[in-house]
């Protein structure tokens, strides 16, 4: 299940090969419609980060809330990092997804999704963290 | 394609308008140009308004019509986030240029502050990608904080280059009798501000506004109404994604560079033929980016310049003289009709503000960190 969770899905083209993260319909660089989806890989680096200190409205538990764009193989992904200080938090570091609780929809879900965790703190799977994903 | 040409303005102040609602902000900007114009009465109305939902009104046209008399017009909302001002300029220009009318009055609104920061902040996010950015909670400081930083390492800037833009804009701002932010600073104040997200601190920040501001848009038909038109020689749209993450490039503003090619090569102009310019700074990286995708500036280059002098009153062009989002204030809708308004004085000498010898002018204002932006030239 967790495994599956972890999937990050972009968008490839089949006629220029162009990648993307989010996936789109269509090549934002040819245009192609031709599109698979393919999974990103799992680490990546960190090419420029913020720490959020005036949350947006369901977020204070999560402040300083350290967001990154993070190069994932051929495309990019934005999402928070945990399990790091931020000032410790520097652009070239690598990092590796892992699944973590989000702050509850305007509905009153509890979601969980792909946040990453610096790559030296230890393997994604089977972390004992306590909002980690309930196995 | 028929000519259009600005037959009048008007605007209220920008601020904190506790004790007005939406629609005397709407109204009273309204029917200033509508006096301006000699008292025509339009036949169309266009709203332009990002965020009317948070506060539970929608149906702005109908809600701003009625109020200032014009029962019988017809008349909508556009959108297009922080940009809806210029999506609403766009839109009245085609309704004239198409000939379907030879009146059009476009309102920009905002009314935000009766709510809750917070609230605010996550609804100014909208613009940002609900799937894919907002669920990390990453606000639309962030979002700007993220480029920043990318932009400081690519091209080796300093942050005291790029802050220095606030500084400049809380001086234009302090002379701007319409300006929510009249205190000038120094650079040290913006130092030693907090930090929001890093490296973005508060005065790097443009604040939260209310406001709204009108233009009163006629054909060559009506271009007797005023005996200083100004005309509308270029205009030109265009997107981007809504999400960084998909940008091959992050520093280039692909819809802030090709509207502005759009508006200057319709208009005929050149971009060093523009004297003066009322461009988009959110935040202090925002005009930067502006700057460059616009051409006032190689890529990487705006903050040395504005440290060296450029942009300032006196130099060509001077941008910002209103003071910018950053002083003049940023009442979201309503912006990018603000900036039309202030430019369409300068061109007629009667910004009551920091005045620019103007023949030529440009607008740019944009939605999202860079995902839809609409630029104007205007002649006098």
């Amino acid at each position: 299940m967790k495994n599956v969770l972890l999937n990050i899905s972009a968008s490839k083209c089949l006629r220029c090969g162009y990648t993307v993260y989010p996936p789109k319909m269509r090549c934002i660089r040819c245009g192609s419609g031709e599109i698979v989806y393919v999974n990103l890989p799992r680490e990546g680096e960190v090419l420029s980060y913020t720490v959020v200190r005036a949350p947006a409205k369901g977020f204070e538990e999560f402040t300083p809330l350290i967001i990154a764009l993070i190069r994932l193989g051929e495309a990019r992904i934005l999402s928070e990092v945990v399990e790091v200080n931020p000032e410790e938090m520097k652009v070239g570091m690598k990092v590796v997804a892992t699944i973590r609780r989000t702050a509850r929809t305007i509905d009153g879900g509890l979601p969980y999704v792909v946040k990453f965790k610096p790559l030296e703190s230890g393997s994604e799977v089977g972390s004992n963290q306590p909002d980690s994903f309930p196995s | 394609m028929r000519g259009v040409y600005v037959a009048g303005v008007g605007m209220t102040n920008v601020g904190r308008h506790t004790n007005t609602s939406l629609r005397d902000l709407g109204g009273i900007a309204a029917l200033k140009a509508i006096e301006e114009a000699g008292n025509e009465r339009p036949e169309a109305l266009v709203i332009g308004n990002m965020l009317s939902s948070l506060i539970e009104q929608e149906n702005l046209a109908s809600l701003i019509g009625d109020h200032i008399g014009l029962r019988g017009v017809s008349g909508f909302k556009v959108e297009g986030a922080c940009g809806s001002g210029g999506v609403a300029i766009m839109t009245g220009y085609s309704l004239i240029a198409s000939g379907l009318f030879n009146k059009v009055l476009v309102v920009g609104v905002e009314k935000l502050l009766e709510r809750p920061p917070s609230d605010v902040i996550r609804g100014l996010a909208y613009a940002a990608d609900a799937d894919y950015e907002l669920v990390h909670g990453v606000t639309f400081s962030g979002l700007n904080a993220l480029v920043m930083r990318y932009y400081m390492g690519k091209h080796g800037i300093d942050y005291e280059e790029i802050a220095e833009w606030s500084v400049l804009m809380h001086r234009n701002g302090s002379r701007n009798p319409f300006a929510q932010l009249r205190n000038e600073i120094t650079l040290e104040d913006v130092v030693r501000s907090p930090l929001i997200a890093d490296p973005i601190r508060l005065y790097d920040s443009c604040p939260l506004s209310d406001g709204a501001a009108a233009v009163y848009l006629v054909s060559e038909k009506l271009r007797r109404v005023n005996d200083t038109p100004v005309t509308i020689v270029g205009i030109g749209n265009a997107l981007d994604s809504t999400d960084l993450t998909s940008r091959p490039e992050l520093d280039d503003l692909l819809a802030s560079r090709v509207s502005a090619d759009k508006a200057l090569r319709m208009a005929k102009v050149r971009v060093e033929d523009i004297d003066v310019a009322e461009i988009h700074d959110a935040y202090t990286i925002t005009a930067a980016l502006s700057i460059e995708s616009i051409g006032f500036a190689e890529r990487g280059r705006a903050p040395r310049m504005w440290c060296e002098g450029r942009f300032s009153p006196g130099d060509k062009p001077t941008v910002n003289p209103s003071g910018g989002l950053k002083a003049r204030g940023h009442p979201v809708g309503a912006t990018g009709v603000y900036q039309l308004a202030e430019v369409v004085m300068q061109l007629r000498g009667d910004f009551p503000g920091v005045k620019v010898p103007a023949e030529i002018g440009l607008t740019q204002n944009i939605g999202g960190v860079g995902s839809n932006a609409t630029t104007v030239v205007l002649k006098r």
